[in-house]
C-alpha cells in the first residue's frame, strides 16, 4: 500500500506537463519529420534556436507579446536574467536578422522544437507543447502570405487532416478605421475589448460616445465575419475611409491568390478579430478542423524588429525592420486532428531466429521483437508471449505469420 | 486521440428564471424542443428538436459559458454578467438577446453608508457568486477585494457578520431592501446575449451566422411588437 502511494507520488508532475509514452512519442516525432520535410522540399532551411536567451532580446519586438508567458531565471554565469522561450518565432527573426542578416532575401527558414509558457490556456491546459513553423522574411507580397497559406495546407492534407478551414483576419484594420474617423487610442482600446468578444451589445453601447452610425460601421465589420466571398462582399458595400481601404488591399489581394491557386480550400475572414496578433502587421491566418477544439496552426504577417543593442555589429539591418511572415503549427492540437498512427507489423522473433532474417525484416520496414531467451518449448508459448508483447506477427519457419490468438 | 467531429448543432439554454423569456425567441427562430423539453419530471438533459441538425442542453447559468467555451455546445444564452465573469476569449456574443435584464451592484447595510469614506479605501472583504468581474471592478479604483465565493443567499452574509459588502445581481431590489442593504453602485447593467462558440463560427460559418440572422430577426420582432 505504502509502495503504492510512494510511485503514485512519484509520477505527479507540475500542471500542465505530460510524459508522452509510446505509440505516441514515436508518432509525435514522425509527423514532426514529415511536416518538416514537406517544408524543407518548399525550401525552407531548417534552423534550431536554443531554449534560453537573454531576457531583453527574447521579448524584444515581436517577442514582447510573450512577456507574460516567459519563465525567467538567473543566469549564474553572466549575472543577467534569461528567458525560456514560449514561442520560437521571435528567435527565428532575430537570426534572420542578426546572424543571418547577410543571407540573401526573401529568406526562408523552418524550425521544430518545444516551448514553455507559465501557463496553460482554457483550451491547452499544456504548458509544455511542440511548435513546428516557418518563416519568410524580406518579403513584403501578398504571393508571399499565400504561399505559406498554400504549403500548410498541403502539408496538412498529406497528414490526413480533413475538415479544414482558414480563418484570415487583418488586425490593421481596426486601428484603421479608428483613425479615419479620428477615435483616440482610449477609446480604440474599448472598441477592441467589445470586437474580441464579438460584442454586438457593446458596441452598440459605445455609440453614445462614437456616434451612432461609427458604431453600426463597427456592427457591420462584425457581422462581416464568414464565408471569405461573403466577408469581401459586406465589406465592399460599405463606406470606408482612405486608411481602411488601403489597410484592406492586403487581404483582398491574398485571398484572390487564394481562390486562384487552391479553389477548393475553404476560407473564412474575420476582420475584427486581434486576439493572439498583438504583433502582427498585416493578414493573419489560423487553421481550424470541424470537430478538434484549438488551433492547428497560426501565423501572419509581422515585422522583424530592429537588432540594434545585440552587441555583435555584423548586422546591416540595424535599423532596418524587415517585413515577414510566418506560420506556426502546434503539435498538441495537430495530433488530435490525424488519424491515429500505424501500429501494425510488429513481429515477435522467437529464440534462434537467425540474426540476418532480422535485418531483412527491419530493412523491409517491419519492427522486430526478438525474444531474449527460448520459450518454454512450443510455438503456442512463443504466440502468447508474441500477443503478451503486443505484436501482430510471429516468425515462423523464417516466414512473417500473422498472429492467430488462441480462442 | 481523435474526437469525433459533432455534428450535431447544440444550443446550451440556461434552467431557471431565463428560461421562460429566452423560450418565445427559440420557438420564433424555429427550433420546437421535444414535449420531454416542458416536462418538470423529467429527469432527461439533452433534448432533441423538430430540426434534426440541432439539439438542446439545459444547463446551470454559469454552465452554458463554459459548454459554450469547450465547445461541447456550440450555441448557448448566457447573461453577460456570466460571460464577463470567466472572460473566456473562446466565446463570441454577437447579439443581445434584450433579455433578463438586471444589474450587477455592490450593495451594504444601511448603517454602514453614514460615515463611509469609499476614497480610504485598500483593501474591501466581498462575499460574492462574481469573484473576478468584483475584483476587476475595485482594482480598477485601486482597492483590493478580499472575495468571497458564495453560490446564493448573498444577502445574508452582512447580517450575520460574514462580511459587509455583496456584490450581486439585482433586478428589483426587493430582496436588498427587505434584508436591511443598499445597493450604493451598479457595476453592470445585464442583459442574455446568444454566445458562440469560436472555433463553431470559424468553422460552420454559414449555419451558424444563419442562426444568429434569424435571432436578430426574433429579437427585433418582438422590440416591434413591444
Amino acid at each position: 500500500m505504502d509502495a503504492t502511494n510512494d510511485n503514485a507520488s512519484k509520477a505527479l508532475l507540475p500542471a500542465g506537463m505530460n510524459d508522452t509514452l509510446p505509440p505516441h512519442a514515436a508518432y509525435e516525432a514522425s509527423v514532426v519529420e514529415k511536416i518538416m520535410t514537406c517544408f524543407g522540399g518548399h525550401g525552407y532551411e531548417r534552423v534550431k534556436p536554443p531554449l534560453l536567451e537573454f531576457e531583453e532580446n527574447l521579448l524584444r519586438g515581436p517577442g514582447a507579446a510573450m512577456a507574460n508567458q516567459t519563465f525567467r531565471l538567473m543566469d549564474p554565469v553572466s549575472q543577467r536574467m534569461m528567458g525560456l522561450r514560449a514561442d520560437i518565432t521571435p528567435q527565428v527573426a532575430r537570426i534572420a536578422t542578426t546572424r543571418l542578416s547577410g543571407a540573401p532575401r526573401p529568406l526562408r527558414l523552418s524550425y521544430a522544437g518545444q516551448i514553455l509558457r507559465v501557463k496553460g490556456t482554457q483550451l491547452r491546459a499544456d504548458r509544455q507543447f511542440g511548435q513546428v513553423g516557418v518563416e519568410l522574411i524580406g518579403a513584403d507580397s501578398p504571393v508571399a502570405d499565400a504561399e505559406i497559406i498554400l504549403m500548410a495546407a498541403s502539408a496538412l492534407t498529406n497528414l490526413g487532416v480533413s475538415n479544414m478551414s482558414v480563418d484570415l483576419c487583418l488586425p490593421t484594420l481596426v486601428p484603421a478605421v479608428c483613425r479615419d474617423l479620428g477615435l483616440d487610442d482610449a477609446m480604440e482600446t474599448h472598441i477592441r475589448a467589445a470586437l474580441d468578444g464579438k460584442d454586438a451589445a457593446g458596441i452598440t453601447e459605445l455609440g453614445t460616445k462614437i456616434g451612432d452610425d461609427n458604431a453600426t460601421l463597427f456592427n457591420n465589420l462584425l457581422a462581416a465575419t464568414g464565408p471569405v466571398a461573403d466577408t469581401i462582399t459586406a465589406l465592399d458595400a460599405l463606406e470606408l475611409g482612405r486608411a481602411a481601404t488601403e489597410a484592406l488591399a492586403p487581404l483582398k489581394a491574398v485571398v484572390s491568390v487564394l481562390q486562384a491557386d487552391a479553389p477548393d480550400l475553404v476560407l473564412t475572414a474575420d476582420v475584427v478579430e486581434n486576439r493572439g496578433w498583438e504583433y502582427h502587421t498585416g493578414v493573419t491566418f489560423t487553421f481550424f478542423t470541424r470537430g478538434v477544439r484549438g488551433e492547428l496552426g497560426a501565423g501572419g504577417r509581422y515585422g522583424t524588429s530592429a537588432s540594434g543593442g545585440d552587441g555583435d555589429g555584423d548586422s546591416d539591418n540595424e535599423d532596418g525592420i524587415e517585413p515577414a511572415t510566418g506560420l506556426t503549427l502546434f503539435m498538441d492540437t495537430l495530433l488530435r486532428a490525424i488519424p491515429a498512427g500505424d501500429t501494425s507489423r510488429r513481429i515477435y522473433l522467437p529464440s534462434g531466429t537467425p540474426r540476418v532474417q532480422g535485418d531483412e525484416l527491419r530493412a523491409a520496414g517491419w519492427v522486430t521483437v526478438p525474444a531474449l531467451g527460448p520459450a518454454s518449448g512450443d510455438t503456442d508459448d512463443d504466440a502468447t508471449e508474441a500477443a503478451r508483447l503486443g505484436c501482430d506477427h510471429i516468425m515462423v519457419d523464417g516466414k512473417p505469420q500473422p498472429l492467430k490468438l488462441a480462442d | 486521440m481523435n474526437i469525433p467531429a459533432n455534428e450535431k448543432l447544440v444550443l446550451a439554454l440556461p434552467k431557471g428564471r431565463i428560461l421562460k423569456e429566452v423560450m418565445p425567441l427559440v420557438h420564433h427562430v424555429g427550433i420546437h424542443p421535444e414535449p420531454a423539453f416542458d416536462d418538470d419530471s423529467s429527469r432527461q438533459l439533452r433534448f432533441s428538436t423538430n430540426i434534426e441538425n440541432v439539439d438542446i442542453i439545459r444547463v446551470r447559468s454559469f454552465d452554458v459559458a463554459t459548454f459554450v467555451a469547450f465547445g461541447a455546445a456550440h450555441l448557448g444564452v448566457a447573461g453577460n454578467d456570466v460571460l464577463m465573469e470567466f472572460d473566456f476569449p473562446e466565446i463570441y456574443a454577437p447579439l443581445d438577446l434584450d433579455i433578463g435584464h438586471c444589474r450587477i451592484s455592490v450593495a451594504e447595510p444601511t448603517e454602514l453608508v453614514e460615515g463611509d469614506d469609499p476614497a480610504t479605501w485598500s483593501s474591501v472583504r466581498v462575499a460574492t457568486k462574481y469573484p473576478a468581474i468584483t475584483a476587476k471592478h475595485f482594482a480598477a479604483r485601486g482597492v483590493q477585494a478580499e472575495c468571497i465565493k458564495l453560490n446564493g443567499a448573498m444577502e445574508l452574509a452582512p447580517t450575520l457578520g460574514l462580511c459587509r459588502r455583496i456584490v450581486d445581481l439585482v433586478s428589483s431590489g426587493a430582496t436588498l431592501t427587505a434584508n436591511n442593504l443598499v445597493e450604493i453602485e451598479v457595476i453592470t447593467e445585464v442583459t442574455s446575449r446568444l454566445a458562440v462558440n469560436r472555433a463553431a463560427w470559424k468553422t460552420r460559418p454559414a449555419e451558424i451566422n444563419d442562426w444568429i440572422a434569424r435571432f436578430r430577426d426574433a429579437v427585433e420582432t418582438k422590440s416591434k411588437a413591444a
